[in-house]
């Protein structure tokens, strides 16, 4: 509860800072609030409760979901420097909406009620059209912001269809008493088709925001086309708080229908996992590539969602966690080597510009290979238990032949999570060295030791729980 | 005639739905369907009302006077702004992209289908008379649910509405060095 009303109040104060003629003061104080807001969620910890008529709901797994989104809130805006190289951006502005989206981002986590679900996904969604579009000289920029926002729109549209369909089932918003009137009609055999078609259009909707296949169309030209530092806000955050909320419905409204549901979840997985990994493989841009790579992750996490186990809360903290760290020191490495060389006036995304980065940084080259490692779920890593919890959740379910393709795709992963560190390690350099400020160093040194950390002792989260 | 027998024997209010439904659908299919943008934003007005009539039928009076005026006055004078000062009525092109409108069309009459079959399925039990709140559509009694029960989502409607603003601001704000349109 208490990290939306810090981070409501600090974006206003951060607006307000903007008037400041020192830029300079903004990128602190961001971190300082950020900061804060993490510390005020864990205030609660063991403490569960409702607050606010039952609008509300925190408790362990919400808590340690927030403070997965807070610490990679964190570590992104550390790693923006202020946007001080860039003179035509606008920190205030968009140091604001970064905290007004974890706002929305939060609420998506701890939700009680469906309109509360509702305003945390457009406040998350309407700050990441903004920011799709913010850097307004990249024509490509202006087309992705266009495109995520009449698509985004579309899903929102389809998942408040379905949250009124469910009102209609349910006369209430409130997912335990959605649990109250499932349990019943399971026990009375009288099926509702509006709870039927509600809660199918509200996982349409849910899913598209975290671009699970067949709603991931946007997903590489969107995170391709955005500034990178907003394109790794966009797949850490917005997924961890988008698996948040499928999941929280999933297992508090409509456990009782699992029969109902799991057939589409799952096609939905395996067509998440098929789909990109097969095209990530053919990918020329490191940045696209990661955009596949995100969409397959969401595969994954789905197969937690699929198993609903006991421990799939766990799994679900503990892969948005390595997810994140992985995929923040991914896009970091990306933005300090990629800026080196221009093509077009733009920045340089494809994997050939990594060539040769261990003579030019070897400590970049190093937090990639870590990286490209844990995203494939190599073991030692954070990934690879990441990986082996989602797939115990699904065995737990006896979806035997879906581990058989999932297993399969993240060999197929592996294959192009290598093409970087090959790249990186085994090409000839063509640059000169990369100098970075000792503050980045310590962020993508705090993200690769916590993929270390967490690959050689995953009980330290586990056993929070 | 058995089935013309039962039509005739319904009660007003069906008739009223019927023909504000009709009103609505043919707004709504100008709307796509018009050549002429004015011609679109005028059906769209046409639509506006009879869902506000909708609205009324459903006893939701004050919803009813907020969607005339936010959607039937506000949005669609900005609308009208909006093709004046793009002046498209020269510019309307047609649709090369057939395969997209086949697709389309088909997806649509899919959803559409589905929905129609699932909802006739659909059962609802009939609003008990006597103990219907006749004021629930009221200004009152939405005043106290939303500054009661939904207080927190209401407070929070202001920081999407915040984001909406600062973003409109900071992605419409004229710099140096900007492309022009």
């Amino acid at each position: 509860m208490y990290p939306i009303l810090v981070l409501s109040i600090t974006g206003i104060i951060t607006l307000f800072l903007g008037f400041l003629k020192s830029k300079k003061v903004l990128l602190p104080a961001t971190l300082f609030f950020v900061t804060l807001a993490f510390f005020a969620n864990l205030y609660d910890w063991n403490k569960p409760g409702l607050y606010f008529n039952n609008m509300l709901q925190v408790n362990n797994f919400t808590i340690l979901l927030s403070a997965v989104i807070l610490l990679s809130a964190f570590l992104i805006i550390a790693l923006t420097k202020g946007f001080i190289d860039d003179e035509h951006a606008q920190p205030a502005e968009y140091f604001a909406i970064l905290q007004f989206s974890l706002v929305g981002a939060i609420m998506m986590t701890g939700f009680q009620n469906l309109i509360m679900l509702f305003i945390g996904v457009e406040i998350l969604s309407v700050s990441m059209y903004v920011l799709t579009g913010s850097d307004k000289r990249n024509l490509r920029g202006n087309e992705a912001a266009l495109k995520y926002f009449l698509m985004g729109s579309f899903a929102t549209g389809i998942m408040l269809f379905g949250i009124a369909m469910l009102y209609g089932a349910n006369y209430s918003f409130n997912i335990d008493a959605a649990r109250t009137v499932v349990t019943q009609m399971v026990s009375t055999q009288h099926s509702s088709v509006y709870l039927y078609v509600g809660v199918t259009f509200l996982l349409i909707g849910l899913l598209f925001k975290v671009s699970a296949a067949p709603f991931h169309f946007w997903t590489p030209d969107v995170y391709e086309g955005a500034p990178t530092i907003f394109t790794t806000f966009m797949s850490t955050i917005v997924k961890t708080a988008g698996f948040a909320a499928i999941y929280r419905i999933l297992e508090v409204s409509f456990s009782p229908i699992y029969s109902f549901w799991w057939v589409m979840v799952i096609i939905m997985t395996v067509l998440s996992l098929i789909i990109s990994n097969v095209t990530a493989v053919s990918q020329g841009s490191f940045k696209r590539m990661l955009a596949f790579s995100s969409v397959s992750h969401a595969g994954y996490m789905l197969m937690a969602v699929v198993g609903l186990s006991n421990k799939s809360d766990d799994s679900i903290v503990f892969y948005s966690l390595a997810y994140s760290l992985a995929t923040i020191s991914a896009f970091g490495v990306l933005m300090a080597v990629s800026k080196e060389k221009l093509v077009d006036g733009r920045p340089d995304e494809s994997i050939a510009v990594l060539n040769g980065l261990s003579k030019r940084n070897p400590f970049l080259a190093f937090i990639l290979a870590i990286s490209m490692l844990s995203l494939a779920g190599i073991p030692l890593t954070a990934g690879f238990w990441g990986k082996f919890y989602v797939f115990s959740d699904a065995a737990f379910r006896g979806h035997i032949w879906l581990l058989v393709v999932a297993i399969l795709m993240s060999a197929v992963g592996i294959y192009y999570y290598f093409k970087p560190i090959i790249a990186a390690y085994m090409r000839e350099s063509e640059g000169e060295a990369i100098s970075l400020t000792p503050f980045y160093k310590i962020i993508l040194g705090i993200t690769t030791f916590g993929s270390i950390l967490l690959g050689l002792f995953p009980d330290l989260l586990r056993s929070l729980m | 005639m058995e089935y013309l027998k039962n039509i005739l024997s319904l009660p007003p209010i069906y008739y009223t739905f019927a023909i504000l439904s009709v009103l609505t659908l043919f707004g709504a299919l100008g709307t796509v369907m018009s050549r002429n943008p004015v011609h679109s934003v005028i059906y769209m007005i046409v639509t506006f009302f009879s869902l506000s009539a909708h609205y009324i039928l459903l006893n939701a009076q004050f919803l009813a006077a907020v969607n005339i005026i936010v959607y039937a006055g506000a949005i669609m004078v900005l609308f009208l702004f909006v093709i004046m000062f793009l002046n498209m009525k020269q510019e309307a092109e047609e649709m090369k992209k057939e395969k997209i409108i086949y697709t389309a069309v088909i997806t649509a009459v899919i959803l559409g289908g589905i929905l129609i079959i699932f909802l006739r399925r659909a059962e609802r039990e009939p609003v008990n008379p006597l103990t219907y709140n006749s004021q629930s559509g009221m200004i009152e009694v939405l005043g106290r649910s939303l500054y009661g029960e939904y207080l927190l989502p209401f407070e929070l409607i202001s920081i999407l509405l915040l984001v909406a603003m600062a973003g409109a601001v900071m992605l419409g704000k004229r710099e140096a060095g900007e492309r022009h349109f």
